[in-house]
């Protein structure tokens, strides 16, 4: 048990680097498959948002940036990634609820059926959302929703835009 | 620890190979502990031991296209209502991979899934004590998004051990439009095998049952301006059910369209001898080599979710003696966009859903017999001003509590408002009222919740569920969170009813308890 915590502590101190967006196989709103590295290529800062359609506290968070966002958008240039991790229970049930509620005009909407994206980026449970920089390195994180937690999202987003 | 040494070597020679990148590491962990009391009214009595704690950390190290990873279990012991083999510590999973943009190769513990999960489906879900993962060998291919091919091999994970039980699975997706280039349609066949090996009692062998079996699916996805098909076919092979054989199968098919606003979703399945399980000999609820959900609606408001929905898959271990299952369910959304006549200044949002399903009448048909759950429900969600957003559930949920073995059905009509308000940018408060009312069972229900939130850290909640029709029983829940970017700490007390908890329509028994609770995940 020695070695394993010392090994453990090991790679925590070799752990320089920021983390950033894995290379995860995920589907967007067509069915099609995208790789999460994708993301990145435009250059742009991005609010990524891990929800599902049985979250309220997910729904009312996604709500409130599709709410804030015009305004947003005068302040900083950055997208909205929002990513599903219904299953396929509710993964055609949440294509037709993101379209339900306008976030497929706003938003690049993803699905992670089998959870390999959340679990990638160490999503315990949902809502859980990341801010991102042009180049895909995690600038800010948080988990759970309580209303006026998003204004926390558009700082970070401003900082990284600097 | 030769696993962990071995570990540590993988993880170092990908150091080395990817000199280049810096690399990072990444993780998370997660502890949920109850104390438990004694509580008469609840009948309620603690075990010697009234504490339980279920611990999950998980480590991930990425460098260039390598990484690695494990998660430690623990249990001391395993909370109320999770899977008894559930105990002590242990290292579970354990991978190293390597990925470019086209190939990817694991060694070690995956998890993995073909189509919709008829057929396989290896996945986590900690509410469930659930963790199916594989450990073996894992490749994927994928030729410019015209062709992708997945193959695996390996022993999944049964509680906290290995299982007997070794799986072989190849899946296969050809996508027609990006091959014929067309860019608006999508078109994809799509095909997996899956073979198991266990090894079996004299008795099953004499009884005509093979160690091996191996089941197959075929998939067909569309999609065209938002108009959507999807249809899967599934036969799981032979096996023995109560030492006859049975051949498994399958067919599900979902369609609809998605755009101006509106999402609707119609989907059918049906299925025959479907429960699929790693292990012959369990009787564990973590027992299960592919995914069969509920195809309805998921509620999460309390009074809504007193009796789930949970599929007849057609298995000898379930309290059913039916080969199956059949029904559909239909679910339309639709948003009354802002600045119209009913939308208003700041939108309306709707849903309805229906779902029915049945048993089959007789083995190998298409015909419905006994009604097993039927639900209708609507909500409307509106913003009326800048501070207060309104929603409003009603459902009336059928459901048959001898599993379609008679035709009696019980009925419940569920009223639900869920209130926010917002104070200050920062200040808010959120009620729910539900109202059950039945004729059958325990008669009516009434439940209340208060949720006073003060972000970004502080969330207090209080609630009460009353069943005033018959037991006069209260289950009540108080609780307070604090939560500071990536961790979150709750704690509460309260009184749980004997149900079900269900997680993407897996469902598993919980008894009722009274206790203390408290909760910590964070990641980083």
């Amino acid at each position: 048990m020695r070695t394993f915590l010392l090994s453990i502590v090991a790679l925590m101190v070799s752990a320089i680097a920021v983390a950033q967006v894995p290379s995860v196989t995920v589907e967007n709103a067509k069915g099609e498959t995208v790789n999460t590295k994708t993301l990145i290529k435009e250059g742009k800062p991005m609010i990524v948002s891990f929800w599902s359609t049985s979250c309220k506290p997910c729904i009312r968070e996604l709500d409130a940036i599709y709410d804030a966002l015009p305004d947003w958008l005068e302040e900083a240039d950055f997208r909205v990634v929002a990513v599903s991790t219904d299953d396929s229970r509710l993964l055609a049930k949440a294509k037709s609820f993101a379209e339900g509620r306008g976030w497929g005009e706003d938003f690049t909407l993803l699905f992670d059926k089998n959870q390999d994206f959340m679990r990638a980026m160490n999503v315990s449970v949902v809502p859980h959302v990341f801010v991102l920089d042009g180049t895909g390195k995690v600038v800010y994180s948080h988990t759970s929703y309580v209303p006026g937690n998003e204004l926390e999202l558009l700082e970070a987003i401003k900082k990284c835009s600097k | 620890m030769r696993l962990f040494i071995t570990f540590v070597g993988i993880l170092m020679s990908a150091s080395i190979l990817s000199a280049q990148d810096e690399g990072y590491l990444t993780g998370s962990f997660e502890t949920t502990d109850h104390a438990y009391v004694k509580d008469e009214a609840n009948k309620f009595t603690p075990a010697d031991d009234p504490f339980g704690s279920n611990n999950y950390l998980k480590l991930d190290y990425y460098k260039g296209n390598f990484s690695a990873g494990m998660q430690l279990e623990g249990y001391a012991p395993v909370l109320i209502g999770f899977p008894d083999e559930l105990s002590k510590f242990a290292l579970s999973n354990l991978y190293a991979s390597w990925r470019d943009e086209d190939f990817q190769i694991t060694a070690g513990t995956f998890y993995e899934q073909f189509g919709s999960g008829l057929l396989f489906r290896s996945w986590e879900d900690r509410l469930l004590g659930l963790n199916n993962a594989v450990m073996g060998a894992r490749f994927a291919y994928n030729f410019e998004d015209k062709v992708a091919f997945k193959a695996f091999w390996g022993t999944p994970r049964l509680g906290m051990d290995l299982s007997d039980t070794q799986l072989r699975g190849a899946d296969l997706s050809v996508s027609l439009s990006n091959i014929l280039g067309f860019d608006e349609v999508m078109l994809a066949v799509e095909g997996s095998v899956l073979n198991r090996y266990e090894k079996i009692s004299l008795d099953a062998e004499e009884a005509g049952g093979k160690p091996t079996s191996t089941g197959f699916s075929g998939r067909l996805n569309f999609d065209w301006n938002g108009m959507f098909f999807k249809g899967e076919y599934v036969d799981v092979g032979k096996k023995l059910v109560s030492l006859t054989p049975k051949r498994g199968n399958a067919q599900l098919v979902e369609m609809g369209y998605n755009g101006r606003g509106l999402g609707v979703t119609l989907t059918g399945r049906r299925l025959e001898w479907m429960g699929q399980k790693i292990s012959s000999r369990s009787l564990s609820t973590a027992n299960l080599i592919s995914y069969v959900p509920a195809m309805s609606t998921q509620y999460t408001y309390m009074l809504t979710t007193l009796h789930p929905y949970n599929p007849q898959v057609g298995d000898e271990s379930t309290h059913t003696f039916n080969s199956g299952e059949m029904g559909g369910q239909l679910d339309a959304f639709y948003n009354f966009r802002r600045g119209t006549k009913i939308g208003g200044k700041r939108g309306m949002k709707v849903h309805a859903n229906f779902s029915t399903y049945y048993t089959l009448a007789q083995e190998g048909s298409y015909t419905p017999g006994n009604l097993l759950f039927r639900d209708f429900s609507f909500d409307l969600e509106k913003q009326w001003t800048k501070e207060f957003k309104m929603v409003l559930l009603y459902s009336m949920q059928e459901y048959n509590p001898t599993y379609g073995n008679f035709k009696t059905t019980w009925l419940s009509n569920i009223m639900v408002a869920d209130l926010l308000y917002k104070w200050t940018p920062t200040f808010s408060t959120r009620m729910e009222l539900q109202y059950l009312t039945t004729q059958e069972d325990k008669k009516d229900w009434m439940a209340a919740l208060l949720e006073v939130n003060f972000a970004p850290h502080w969330s207090i909640w209080g609630s009460d569920m009353y069943n005033h029709g018959s037991t006069k029983m209260h289950y009540y829940n108080a609780g307070v969170s604090y939560t500071k970017g990536r961790t979150r700490l709750a704690a509460g007390y309260g009184r749980y009813k004997d149900g079900f908890i269900c997680s993407g329509g897996v469902c598993r028994q919980i008894p009722q308890y009274t206790g203390a609770n408290f909760s910590l995940t964070t990641s980083f």
